[in-house]
């Protein structure tokens, strides 16, 4: 693959419906450059697991084009053996719902799965996943078996499952959600250093709190699964209007900002607004 | 979906209308369902895998995965073939040992077989017993019909003893070897047995779901006895919600297996599951699985010299 491009990843007019009936993306263009954070904003059932899961090469959209690395990508592309490893060592997805994602019966051979399938060396997953269980705080979670763990564990868990491969491109869906605030703020102390790694991050988030300190750039989706605003996140967040329009913020939200959005930002905004 | 759209009036009243937060000494019936399904959820957890018990130094703990696999083949095609209650009890009495060998709680282990046979042959044996599907001469009578005598069989009880002694020695047999194995240890075996790839595939699929689906099947009784406020409850109702969950979960189910495989594609999973290496087949490996096998032609050669 080619590498050293502008941009990591061109998407261009892509739609996609589940089961040819249910829309779910409409017309949405984006790139992304290489070391870029990327935050996907918009209403629940907007379209950002969709893209998401188009930009990981999981579905392919019914219209439109996926490029990556400089490379097309597409369902027959993905059937070669070479391409599809190539790809999904450089691409990392943690889901948004945490069970589909963490499957193995126990921790350490959930986050062993991915370096396996690519076909690591055991010394060096053996390694690998000892680094990555210290750095993610779930050393002593790796005998237990998924289900015997807290959302917010499995969160870690799923999170280190897609570190192990060191992926060039990191996909999260609603990374912080249903985090407590400890390690809600370690999560997105890590992607800022990921990011700051030279990591691209594309993510998909309802916080607008969190918009500033781990997004370079958001690009918002309309209800109706359209793009409606792309900007830097100081930009978009001073447009009240567009935010009300997004769905992302409630029309009383002035009214109870401070209870509703408790972040600096807002109340900054709130106060010149007001 | 925010403008316009007013929150409804009766959802701001307060709660004068509701009933006072008083205990009335009458007890709410559980619901059977309730019950049986939350029991039934947990009780499949427990019994199928553990791979706290799997890490155990035990006995078979210590044996290769093949080997096991291969040597509890054997043994199962025994018991299908051996023919005399005493036969098969002593093989029941094999697995007991084996599981004490093991590491595994009698009492727990036989527990879960016990469980588990009505299940499996409920629906042969209880009919079998009686005189009109086994005839022959009649050892608890049960009364007359259409002027013939009914009730249970000598011929009948032996059939459905055999039966259940049957199935208490595979269910021990098969239990023993998923309890004592890792699972993804035991589908690699499967696969190294020639088994098709896409069989092991939906085994294991299979396996992650379950417990996925297990605590839906929780979390679901709980939301509805979190919801449930009359103290009565028609059995007519109580039917309409078993079968509304079991088509919820089946579309659950659907759409978690498709999220599930995503997430396995997306770590480069290519079709073939590739496992850490196999360890080395040891001499006491190979000592067991002849020993399993020998065990299985002996047993079902005794088994013939006995007689029809
Ligand atoms: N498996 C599916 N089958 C049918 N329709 C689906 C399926 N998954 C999603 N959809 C529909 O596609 C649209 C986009 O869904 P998507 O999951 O991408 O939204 P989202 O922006 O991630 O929402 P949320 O913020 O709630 O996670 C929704 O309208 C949804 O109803
Ligand atoms: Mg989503």
């Amino acid at each position: 693959m080619r590498s050293g491009s502008e941009s990591l990843l061109i998407g261009e007019g892509l739609s996609y419906a589940y089961l040819e009936r249910f829309p779910a993306l409409e017309k949405v263009s984006l790139e992304v450059s290489r070391g870029e954070r990327l935050a996907l904003l918009g209403a629940n059932g907007c379209g950002k697991s969709t893209l998401l899961k188009i930009l990981a090469g999981l579905i392919f959209p019914d219209h439109g084009s996926y490029r990556a690395f400089g490379e097309e990508v597409s369902a027959e592309r993905l059937e070669d053996e070479q391409f599809s490893a190539a790809f999904r060592t450089r691409v990392g997805f943690v889901f948004q719902n945490t069970d589909a994602q963490v499957f193995s019966p126990t921790v350490r051979e959930e986050i062993a799965f991915g370096p396996l399938q690519l076909g690591l060396a055991p010394a060096e997953i053996e390694g690998r996943v000892a680094e990555v269980t210290q750095m993610l705080e779930i050393g002593d979670l790796i005998e237990r078996a998924p289900y015997q763990l807290s959302a917010g564990q499995k969160k870690r868990v799923a999170i280190a499952s897609v570190l192990v491969m060191s992926p060039e491109l990191l996909l999260f869906d609603e990374p912080t959600a249903g985090l407590d605030p400890r390690s809600r703020g370690w999560l997105l102390e890590l992607i800022d250093e990921l990011g700051r790694a030279g990591k691209t991050i594309v993510f998909a988030t309802h916080e607008l709190a969190e918009l500033e300190w781990i997004a370079d750039r958001c690009l918002v989706l309309s209800e109706d699964h359209r793009p409606l605003a792309e900007g830097a996140p100081a930009e978009l967040l001073a447009d009240r209007e567009l935010l009300l329009r997004a769905n992302l913020i409630h029309e009383h939200a002035h009214r109870h900002g401070a209870v509703l959005h408790s972040h600096p930002h807002e109340r900054g905004h709130h106060g010149r607004a007001g | 979906m925010t403008d316009g759209a007013s929150t409804p009036g009766w959802l701001l009243a307060g709660a004068e209308d509701a009933p006072p937060l008083l205990c009335s000494g009458k007890r709410r019936r559980g619901g059977a369902i309730e019950k049986t399904v939350g029991g039934l959820a947990r009780l499949i957890r427990e019994a199928l895998v553990s791979e706290e018990i799997a890490a155990r130094r035990g006995l078979l703990q210590r044996l290769d995965a093949r080997v096991k696999l291969i040597g509890m083949l054997g043994l199962l095609i025994a018991t299908g073939l051996v023919r005399h209650i005493p036969v098969l009890l002593g093989l029941y009495a094999l697995t007991l040992v084996l599981a004490a060998a093991s590491r595994i709680g009698l009492g727990w282990f036989a527990k879960r077989v016990w469980f588990f046979i009505p299940l499996f042959s409920g629906v042969i044996v209880a009919p079998a017993m009686f005189s009109f599907i086994t005839p022959g001469e009649v050892v608890l009578p049960l009364g007359h019909w259409f002027g013939h005598e009914v009730g249970l069989t000598r011929q009948g009880l032996t059939s459905a003893a055999l039966i259940v002694c049957r199935v208490a020695s595979s269910i021990s047999l098969v239990l023993l070897l998923t309890l004592t194995t890792s699972w993804s240890r035991l589908l690699a075996s499967l696969r190294t047995l020639f088994v098709p790839r896409l069989l092991v595939l939906v085994l294991g699929m299979a396996y992650r779901y379950l417990f996925v689906l297990l605590d839906s099947v929780t979390e679901m009784v709980t939301a509805r006895r979190a919801r449930t406020v009359a103290a009565k409850r028609s059995r007519r109702g109580e039917r309409a919600i078993a079968s509304f969950s079991g088509g919820a979960l089946f579309g659950k189910a659907h759409a978690l297996s498709e999220e599930v495989h995503q997430a396995m594609l997306a770590r480069g999973f290519s079709g073939e599951l590739r496992m850490s290496e196999w360890p080395r087949i040891r001499a006491i490996d190979v000592i067991s699985v002849l020993t399993c096998l020998a065990l299985a032609i002996l047993v079902v050669g005794g088994d013939r010299a006995l007689g029809l």
